[in-house]
């Protein structure tokens, strides 16, 4: 298992690697960081003494060698925004992302799960396909439309919830959670539904999907003939085993609502790693999208890692294989 | 990420328990589209970080409600007697947040700390040759030239306290990595920050020091930055934020339609216009003709500007909300020519005939470079404009992108005709002219903006004079001069002032001023 782990680390560090150099490759495209950083009135021997002050002339593979050395050694740069150092700045914004990212998965389970096993047992229900149509629609419509038709049902005619921003937050041990407060759970809905609609659907459809398959195979057959009760059939019998597949899916996609918050928190200008890195593009701001991205690339490389391990937990033919 | 300024707390309590009394004190909660990068008045001079900062810090002089030159932490200034510059009688009785006193050496080190290599509105500084220090409340600026500009030309320097700044090894404006300033301030108008989370939240306490009586009744002023306009509306009309600038011109009708909000309606002083390649000597983007410049032409040029229809951009791309523009400044601005305040007719036929004239007469096609993200319908004007161009003959071809991407095309003379808005810092004709009139001179920093690089010696001539001319009728004179040349030349085509437009509920009153900053001492809850 450990051996594992650590097989595991080193290769994120190489995946890092080829999303650092990606980045660094499309950077030069992104636009002319001094331009944004100075106002209209600086001369244009101050900017070039700007961009040389910053290593902008430099060719690439210097610029790139001295963007990962840095990295290594623990040194991730100042934003050419703010002139914050980059570390605080993104770490400052990770707990909003992953609460935000928690409470939609959450939300995706506890109704994307039940739903799954629903409308599987009853396919043909007038509810059942009421469910599928709902979801449908509701994975069709991109993001932003369904973040802002919320925030102006609930937020502008109702005025039930507040429309953007985390509300209430306590800093507890230096994360800022709105897990504590009534305020900041209020906030949390709008945009986890939001970011949270698409996981739901999947989930649902999946679970769906293998439960049909399952609920035909022979070991339920039989698991019926012997008169087992319907709710240890189902859940204990049909759904563990339909779960293999819908937590890689989930797994995989929870990165991805990490990673690609980008238009939910955008929509409700919820202060997370997707927001600092939409502001970091509009600026150039290129210490701050590097260090972005080689996080989410790091991110992604540990939820596989943890998906990985979930296996192991959930299926004991895999536990078997490990022993030996 | 919460940095508080515990110092200031003491005083801002003070001022809230002050403030708890009287009868109509209200909290204001504000928003806008961009938070400002730092809190160092000295470090980025955009207008976001300007804007915000001037309701903390002050300068030796400030802007009134219509932009006139009023004092501030000056009382009055006078020419030098007997050489170029001037000197500044300094208010007394004046503290800064953190308590201690104002002189002239905080105006001293300022100067020094915005005119170093490291700062970013060092600019305003060129003119500028010695600095003394005559007593605790006189200091005297020595220009190369005279100067009769000056004064207004540094109302946005805002002074910090030398002690606190050295105290806390801030004594130069963070360029390359914060430091102090970058997060806490020490000014001394009339509010001060309690909280900070940058691109999140910050939030203003009024302080209860300021030398100026406080005309505002605002207890505690919360500021966030919502990029998304949608957004932004959202939270204005769920009632979470009283005041928002700017929104977008199609959500006007929104808000103006519900009860308790008010839209509120200016003239910024931008004025967008169309530059050429002056220099260039060929088209770029031309798919006929490709051997010479055709804008090269001034006939060319004007045709371009005659096939412009200002009316109708106006009625359907911006309701009706915009000025057309006849020279780079607006009206109202000091400079501006009243005697050249006519712009080219709209006459397609004219402009057909011109063009004829200049060797055209099927047109020729041209690359068009635009914004889509720095001006207020800045994509749709340029397609309108093209369709105008394409009736005369001008077939252009539309390129658009983003505003990070756009001035190093146009540095690099990537353009055939070019889209660009300029707002003059100084208030004043003078500004313009020499960004974007004089001749390219990297050297003496002149026309840094002149993409085209349009060049007539006469305007060359006349700057100077401009600069240094102490009587307003002769000065005047000469302006009126540049921009009947420049007229004449079409060196521009100007379009119109951008509109500002900003929304609030209607319980608030608060000034609306030409330069888009945004004045909490204004602000009145009701």
């Amino acid at each position: 298992m450990v051996y594992f782990i650590l097989k595991r680390l080193v290769q994120s560090v190489f995946v890092m690697l080829a999303v650092a150099f990606l980045a660094f490759a499309l950077f030069r495209f992104v636009g002319d960081p001094v331009s944004q950083m100075t106002g209209v009135e600086t001369s244009v021997q101050d900017q070039e003494k700007l961009r040389e002050e910053l290593g902008l002339n430099d060719p690439f593979a210097v610029q790139f060698y001295r963007f990962t050395t840095d990295m290594l050694r623990g040194d991730f740069g100042f934003s050419y925004r703010t002139r914050q150092p980059v570390a605080q700045m993104i770490s400052a914004r990770i707990p909003a992302t992953l609460e935000l990212g928690f409470v939609a998965l959450l939300i995706s389970l506890i109704v994307g799960i039940p739903a799954g096993v629903y409308t599987a047992l009853r396919p043909r229900g007038v509810t059942s396909q009421t469910i599928l149509m709902v979801t449908l629609v509701g994975v069709s419509i991109p993001t932003f439309v369904i973040g802002i038709m919320l925030i102006f049902y609930f937020g502008v005619k109702l005025g039930w919830l507040p429309t953007f921003g985390r509300g209430g937050t306590v800093n507890v041990a230096g994360w800022e959670t709105s897990f504590l407060t009534v305020e900041g759970w209020r906030s949390l809905i709008l945009p986890a539904l939001t970011l949270g609609v698409y996981q739901l659907t999947l989930t649902m459809r999946l679970v769906r999907a293998e439960m049909m398959e399952v609920m035909r195979s022979d070991y339920i057959r039989f698991a019926t003939a012997r008169g087992v009760p319907m709710g240890r059939l189902y859940f204990r019998h049909a759904l563990s085993n339909t779960l293999v597949p819908v937590i890689t899916i989930i797994g995989l996609q929870f990165g991805g609502v990490i990673a690609f918050s980008i238009v939910t928190e955008s929509v409700f200008q919820w202060p997370g790693l997707g927001l600092l890195f939409l502001e970091s593009i509009r600026f150039v701001d290129i210490p701050v999208m590097g260090v972005y991205l080689v996080v989410i690339a790091l991110f992604f490389v540990i939820v596989n890692m943890v998906v990985d391990l979930l296996y192991v937990a959930i299926d004991p033919r895999l536990r078997v294989r490990d022993a030996t | 990420m919460r940095h508080r300024i515990l110092r200031n707390t003491a005083l801002a309590s003070g001022a809230v328990i002050f403030a708890a009394f009287g009868a109509a004190a209200e909290p204001f909660k504000w928003a806008s589209a961009t938070d400002p990068q730092t809190m160092d008045p000295h470090a980025v001079s955009s207008a976001p970080v300007l804007s915000f900062l001037n309701n903390i810090y002050e300068g030796l002089v400030r802007r009134g409600k219509d932009m006139s030159i009023e004092p501030s932490l000056a009382t009055s200034w006078v020419p030098l007697e007997g050489e170029n510059g001037w000197r500044f009688t300094l208010r007394e009785g004046v503290t800064f947040q953190d308590g201690s006193a104002f002189n002239a050496e905080d105006v001293m080190f300022s100067y020094e700390r915005a005119s170093s290599e490291a700062s970013d509105v060092r600019s305003w500084f060129a003119p500028v040759t010695e600095v003394r220090v005559v007593d605790d409340y006189t200091i005297e600026f020595v220009t190369s030239a005279p100067n009769p500009l000056f004064p207004d030309s540094i109302a946005n320097f805002m002074i910090l306290d030398k002690g606190w700044a050295e105290a806390n090894d801030a004594a130069l404006p963070a360029r390359d990595a914060e430091n102090f300033a970058t997060m806490n301030v020490n000014g001394t108008g009339p509010f001060m920050v309690s909280s900070r989370d940058p691109g999140v939240k910050t939030v203003l306490t009024p302080f209860g020091g300021w030398w100026d009586e406080a005309t505002h009744n605002v207890t505690e002023a919360t500021f966030t930055p919502i990029g998304n306009a949608a957004t932004g509306l959202a939270a204005l009309l769920s009632g979470e934020i009283d005041f928002i600038s700017p929104i977008p011109l199609q959500d006007v009708a929104q808000v103006e339609g519900r009860d308790g909000f008010k839209v509120l309606e200016g003239e910024e002083t931008r004025v967008i216009m169309f530059g050429f390649g002056h220099e260039h000597d060929k088209l770029l983007y031309s798919s006929d003709v490709t051997d010479k410049n055709p804008f090269a032409d001034p006939k060319v040029r004007l045709a371009a500007a005659q096939a412009l229809d200002m009316a109708s951009i106006d009625r359907v791309l911006f309701r009706g909300k915009i000025e057309a523009a006849s020279q780079l400044v607006p009206a109202g601005i000091s400079g501006y020519s009243e005697a050249n305040a006519d712009r080219p007719a709209y006459d397609p036929e004219a402009a057909k005939a011109l063009l004829a004239e200049a060797g055209y007469p099927d047109g020729f096609s041209f690359g068009l470079k635009c914004t889509n993200d720095r001006y207020i319908n800045d994509e749709a004007l340029c397609r309108a404009a093209a369709s105008m161009f394409a009736a005369v003959g001008l077939n252009a071809e539309l390129s658009t992108g983003p505003v990070r991407d756009y001035w190093p095309q146009l540095r690099e003379d990537d353009f055939d005709m070019y889209l660009l808005g300029w707002s003059p810092g100084t208030f004043d004709m003078e500004h313009p002219v020499r960004f974007l009139l004089h001749t390219q001179d990297d050297e003496k920093k002149l026309g840094s903006w002149n993409f085209g690089n349009y060049s007539n010696p006469r305007v060359d001539e006349l700057l100077p004079l401009v600069q240094q001319e102490i009587d307003p009728a002769q000065r005047q004179a000469y302006l009126d001069e540049i921009v009947q040349i420049t007229q004449d030349d079409v060196a521009y085509i100007p379009l119109y002032t951008q509109p500002l437009i900003w929304a609030a509920k209607e319980n608030i009153d608060l000034t609306q001023r030409a330069d888009d900053f945004f004045m909490l001492r204004w602000v009145t809850v009701n």
